[in-house]
């Protein structure tokens, strides 16, 4: 056969005269993507991602895959516009594709756990392994597994069966069993010495987390920390009665013991400047938390007896709980809030909490509001503080009644005062909970930016600041929010610390493509026929006495069999493709947007009718290559286009499942489908 | 002189109009005696079906409008031998505007000759083209006049017909096959169906003529089954022509043989491109596929195949019996010869009419076709259906001609002329024809399936009045994506009705966008119809027809309508004898 040369991107191949555009390009090392093309298959020309250019054409982009090479052709693989038609061609397929790559926990989880594969290990007791899957995302699993406000089990499947899984607790659960059997929790070992040196300003959840994973890496990590213990806000802004001192000890100290060196009751800016941190390090990381209270903004708020809920807890967590009296008012709707109620009854007060919307629209987690409710404390929702002031040595609180009025910016609809409606009540003390801010001023001698609300700039993925080598992480750069997002930020930020250090493009933790069925209440019904309900496994608590009085913990924890239990209901939602998957792997090199073509889409169609092999036709993108597995390798006619327009699908014609068909289970289709249209069944997998 | 003919237009046209029930009634009543009653198909005047004809030698008066009372003043007239002055549709102002201009080439016969009949078909010259080429010409003197000719492929393609024909005949063997394309699937378009139904021996002769110069000997004719009455004419017509051995073996003694099948397609429009109409012929799913290889090097059953479509075939006996000169004496550009169009939508004379090219868009829409039917501006025409575009009134100078036609935007397509006016809405236009090619995808390619499905969904979000402005730029790219890279033409022709009605109306699109208003009045979640009490009498008529009751009004005082219980159906506009409700 004679030879034919062409140009590819301008560089000269020669192939055989019948070879494709593919091939050619193939052998210049070029990687174009396919989805309808297989090696042992006719080429078909219906998923258009490996689209060219040819120079002479009519502007048309043809398909690489069955078009032939002429000698002296000139063809374009690779170019922005090249680029742009695979870009979109991913948004269109994607727009009709109904699947999640990762479990919705997982993917909902700011530290990115891998909890179905944790709650898989203890279902069949390997806690131990489970703690080190954690570890791999989040040191602190008995931390996070105490306190966390479990945006998971918000995106929990099963919650469309009866209730999510308890996968809070379930860490909490892996580290007290990891603990109790190995004494402490078990660190992996820090790689050799690299000889760079990071600091890190602030000994909470995201410096050390960020800590620790470049300790790992074999940096030479040293943490500069205010206070005299560790623990940041994990500390002073949660009572010990949900996060005990001894759990912050053993986590946070296994840290220090594995070579991160912590220099305690440093205070930057007073102590040391931050630029002679910067000045005697490779790289510096700002993790100094949102430590200012913000103000409710009314007259007398700087009386005495008026206090700010980071103060209260703070000293709290120093063991020196300040004796309020006996009336307190505790004002705002977050778990801070609740934090500083739940710890003033168990000073023996009679607390209320005053909140200005309803309890709907509360940030608190509806379970903390439920432990402060069954505790004692009061809540008056629509209720909003308008002046203080004190009178004859008596601190008096000016409230006045809200309505609910329009939705603001945040969707929440905006409490309006109700005219007449004010009164006073008198208080032996008043906390304010109504918001944290981030108190940048220790740090600016680094001149770094900082937005108007105080926050360190810094970017979302490689949490650079405008500074190259200085980071910021936590809540000084989200503003406050949860432990679990600083856990994860420290850990991304470690990431692209250790790419700065090693002289790499910093550009963050790589991300791979996630796609998503969507939210949990637009599912199709479908989807959970097939499960049996059972209950979700209770925490067991202390007795009411002991909890209204003490500080001793709450919740005692699950023994194993609960454990067990608790981790079998779940569903094991996620792909199980989505390690194998072309769909995912092109959408992640080419940016894929899955909501830009919002509209509809197909709907939930599972056949697992086969023993063999399973159709996911939900997941399919329709390039057919299944279909012409079956007739050109195996010669049967098991699977065919239905329908036509939109609603095409690959599937066993006139509605029949594949067991009515003549479908041996070749997986001749499973070899070719480039998602996970059609798998072989896990239990045929393995064999 | 002898008896009168009298020829009742019965295309599907005719009979839907009730020219069925006209020629029952003559046939009852005359019994044969004062006239011989016969059959017809259209004659392109559909605006003034059902159409009477009668023939006395040379003479022949064309009435149209004719219920059974007027048959009966026909059928006296006859008698009297003074035939009603009214309804002579080809002598008023109408029928002389809609006819001056016409030249009927592809159409020569239809509304003349008895389709049914081969003996009318030969009487009119019919096969003598045949003879001539079997007799006279070789093969290569057939080709040679065809593409003497400039005849181009009139499905829209306008690919050189000459050209594509010396392509078969120079394919190797002689197993090769000629393929009709009947699958006339436009929304509006019926040019392949009058044809069909009115000169089905002219097709069987154009194809036969083909054969002859490019050597196959099978030959399928691949018609929509929703063209009953096309099909049983054409099967007649083969038939018929099988029994006078001008089809079959060895025809006319020449040694030529053409063997001519039927295949009724089950009405996917997507087999109307070539590929996929092929594999709808050799019973697969009828889904396009790529070309190279194309149908001259592999077609059908993978043997050299030539498809073209009814009326390029319809226009072939008349240049061999003619002359090339005779049909590219008329030529604008690179087109020569004439177009059949069907006038459609909202004009004054509804109808098929044959044009020579260079004729202008605007003497076509208000010249032939008299302006719009509501007596409002006419404000665009579209043409080439769902792949085709639409032309604004700015561009009615514009010639017709397959150059001039594609350089605006739209394309001539296979003749359909769809006419709009002030109250079209034009994102409503291109949401139809969408809506149209997203159901009539075969699915196969991703831009086509589901990029014609996304453009739906936002032109639906910009009729709803919930589209924003970034949704144009949105729309646009996608079109441009899909246009670009789809394999067949429905994919690559899809985003036109969108891109033209962007390039040209752009701003009606921002109006529903920014504004919330439809300037057409047209889209119904923008509109309000209310009554205007100034003129409102109370009759109560308009409450009585209400379906959903959103009309309330004691009689004889004022009627309001509740805009969330309406549902913008238009039915109180059309009952209300006042002019007392508007739409806002």
């Amino acid at each position: 056969m004679s030879e034919v040369t062409l140009f590819i991107n301008n560089r000269e191949v020669t192939v055989e005269e019948d070879s494709t555009i593919l091939e050619a390009a193939r052998k210049l090392g070029y990687d174009v993507p396919t989805f309808c093309h297989a090696e042992n298959l006719k080429p078909f020309t219906s998923c258009f991602i490996c689209a060219v250019k040819v120079e002479g054409g009519k502007g048309n982009l043809v398909p690489s895959c069955a078009t032939k090479v002429r000698d002296g052709m000139k063809v374009t693989v690779e170019d922005e516009e090249i680029d742009a038609s695979r870009r979109m061609c991913l948004n269109l397929l994607l727009s009709d594709h109904c699947g999640d790559c990762l479990p919705p926990c997982e993917s909902t989880c700011p530290s990115s756990i891998d909890i179905r594969g944790f709650l898989a290990l203890v279902r069949e007791g390997k806690e131990l392994e489970a703690a080190q899957l954690i570890r791999q995302k989040a040191p602190i699993p008995g931390i996070l597994g105490r306190i966390c406000p479990r945006p998971c089990e918000d995106a929990c499947r099963r919650t469309r069966v009866d209730e999510p899984i308890s996968i809070c607790f379930m860490k909490r659960h892996i580290s007290d069993t990891e603990i109790a059997q190995m004494g402490k929790p078990q660190l992996p070992e820090a790689a050799p010495a690299t000889g760079k040196k990071v600091a890190v300003i602030g000994a909470g959840p995201a410096g050390m987390t960020a800590a620790y994973f470049l300790k790992l890496q074999g940096h030479e990590v040293t943490v500069y920390e205010k206070h005299a213990t560790s623990g940041g806000m994990l500390r002073y802004g949660i009572p010990y009665y949900r996060l005990t001192d001894e759990t912050l000890k053993a986590e946070l100290g296994v840290i220090e013991e594995m070579g991160v060196k912590v220099n305690y009751g440093v205070e930057i800016g007073k102590d040391i400047t931050a630029k002679s941190l910067e000045a005697d390090h490779h790289a510096l990381i700002l993790a100094i938390g949102a430590q200012g209270a913000s103000a409710m903004r009314v007259e007398g708020e700087d009386l005495p007896g008026v206090y700010s809920g980071i103060e209260y807890l703070g000293a709290a967590g120093e063991n020196q709980i300040p004796d309020l009296g006996r009336k307190i008012y505790v004002v705002g709707g977050g778990n801070t809030a609740i934090d500083c109620a739940r710890t003033a009854v168990r000073t023996g007060a009679d607390v209320t909490i005053l909140y200005r919307r309803t309890r709907a629209e509360m940030p608190a987690s509806d379970f903390e509001i439920d432990e402060a409710l069954h505790e004692g404390v009061k809540i008056e929702y629509l209720n909003a503080p308008t002046a203080i002031t004190r009178e004859n040595g008596k601190l008096l609180l000016s409230c006045i009644r809200m309505e609910l009025g329009e939705p603001d910016e945040s969707g929440r609809r905006s409490p309006v005062p109700v005219k007449g409606s004010e009164y006073t009540v008198e208080a032996s003390a008043i906390v304010s909970a109504i918001g944290q801010k981030v108190l940048p001023g220790c740090v600016e001698d680094l001149g770094i930016d900082v937005s108007r609300w105080g926050t360190l700039l810094a970017d979302d993925k490689t949490f650079q600041t405008s500074r190259p080598g200085i980071f910021a992480c936590g809540d000084c750069q989200t503003g406050a929010d949860i432990a679990v997002r600083a856990v994860g930020n420290g850990r991304k930020t470690a990431w692209a610390v250790n790419q700065y250090l090693s002289g790499e493009a910093v550009t963050g933790e790589p991300e791979l493509f996630n796609s998503t069925m969507g939210p949990l209440e637009s599912l199709d019904p479908a989807m959970f026929e097939n499960y049996d309900p059972a209950d979700r496994i209770k925490m067991p608590v202390i007795d009411d006495q002991t909890r209204r009085t003490t500080f001793a913990e709450v919740e005692t924890g699950f023994v194993p069999s609960e454990a067990q239990k608790e981790a079998a209901r779940c569903l094991e939602c996620g792909c199980d493709a989505a390690e194998d998957c072309r769909l995912r792997e092109y959408s992640t090199r080419y940016n894929v947007d899955q909501t830009l073509f919002a509209g509809d889409r197909r709907a939930f169609r599972l056949d697992g009718s086969h023993e063999k092999v399973k159709m996911e036709v939900h997941k399919c993108i329709n390039c057919g290559a299944c279909v012409r597995a079956c007739a050109e390798v195996k010669g049967l006619d098991v699977l065919a286009y239905v329908n036509r327009g939109f609603a095409t699908r690959m599937t066993a014609p006139f509605g029949r499942s594949l067991i009515d068909t003549e479908c041996d289970g070749c997986g001749e289709c499973v070899k070719v489908c480039p998602t996970a249209g059609i798998m072989f069944q896990k239990e045929a997998a393995l064999s | 002189m002898g008896k009168p003919k009298l020829l009742v237009g019965l295309g599907s046209c005719g009979i839907a109009a009730g020219a069925q029930v006209v020629f029952n009634h003559i046939k009852e009543k005359d019994k044969g005696v004062l006239a011989d009653l016969d059959v017809t198909s259209c004659v392109g005047m559909c605006y003034a079906e059902p159409l009477v004809e009668v023939v006395s030698g040379e003479e022949r008066v064309l009435f149209g409008q004719v219920d059974t009372a007027f048959a009966d003043r026909i059928l006296k007239g006859i008698a009297d031998g003074r035939l009603p002055e009214e309804n002579r549709v080809r002598e008023d102002s109408d029928g002389k505007e809609y006819l001056a201009r016409q030249v009927k080439v592809a159409l020569r016969n239809c509304g003349v000759i008895n389709p049914e009949s081969l003996e009318e078909y030969r009487a009119v010259g019919g096969y003598q083209a045949l003879e001539k080429c079997l007799k006279e010409l070789t093969p290569q003197g057939v080709l040679d006049i065809i593409k003497e000719s400039g005849l181009a492929g009139r499905g829209g393609g306008f690919f050189p017909t000459g050209m594509k024909w010396s392509f078969l005949a120079k394919a190797p063997g002689d197993d090769k096959y000629l393929v009709c394309n009947a699958d006339e699937g436009d929304p509006g378009a019926f040019m392949d169906r009058a044809m069909l139904e009115g000169d089905p021996h002219g097709l069987v002769e154009g194809m036969l003529i083909a054969s002859y110069a490019t050597g196959a000997r099978h030959g399928y004719v691949y018609c929509r089954a929703e063209y009953p009455l096309a099909i049983k004419r054409l099967r007649k017509a083969i038939e018929e022509a099988k029994g006078q051995n001008l089809l079959g073996d060895n025809i006319l003694g020449t040694g030529h043989s053409f063997h001519l099948k039927v295949k009724e397609g089950a009405g996917a429009f997507v087999c109307g491109e070539e590929t996929a109409l092929m594999a709808s012929i050799e019973g697969r799913r009828g889904m396009p596929t790529l070309r190279p290889p194309f149908p001259a090097e592999a077609g059908i059953k993978g043997m050299p195949t030539n498809i073209n479509n009814v009326e390029t075939y319809e226009n072939v006996a008349f240049i061999i019996s003619r002359g090339a000169e005779e049909f590219n004496k008329y030529s604008c550009g690179r087109s020569t010869g004439t177009k059949v169009f069907a006038l459609a939508g909202k004009i004054k004379r509804v109808g098929l009419v044959e044009i020579p090219m260079g004729m202008t868009i605007g003497e076509v829409v208000n010249g032939l076709g008299g302006g719009s039917s509501s007596g409002l501006p006419v404000k665009a025409v579209q043409m080439g259906g769902p792949a085709g575009g639409c032309i604004p009134r700015s561009l009615f100078d514009t010639t017709i001609d397959a150059d001039s036609i594609n350089a605006t935007g739209a394309i001539m397509g296979s003749g359909g002329m769809v006419v709009m006016d002030e109250t079209t809405c034009m994102v409503d236009v291109a949401k139809y024809f969408l809506a149209f090619t997203q159901k009539e995808s075969c699915g196969k390619c991703t831009f086509c399936r589901i990029g014609t499905k996304r453009m739906l969904e936002i032109l639906t979000r910009i009729t709803d009045g919930k589209g924003e402005e970034k949704d144009l730029d949105l729309l646009e790219d996608l079109a441009n994506h899909v246009k670009k890279t789809s394999l067949c033409g429905l994919g690559q022709l899809a985003p036109n009705p969108v891109l033209t009605t962007l390039k040209y109306f752009r701003e009606e699109y921002l109006a529903h966008i920014n504004e919330k208003r439809c300037p057409a009045k047209a889209c119904k979640p923008l509109i309000t119809i209310r009554i205007k009490p100034e003129k409102c009498t109370g009759c109560t008529a308009c409450a009585r027809v209400c379906a959903v009751k959103a009309i309330s009004g004691e009689r004889k005082e004022i009627h309001t309508i509740d805009p969330d219980v309406c549902t913008r159906c238009g039915l109180c506009l059309e009952t209300c004898k006042f002019d007392a409700i508007e739409v806002v």
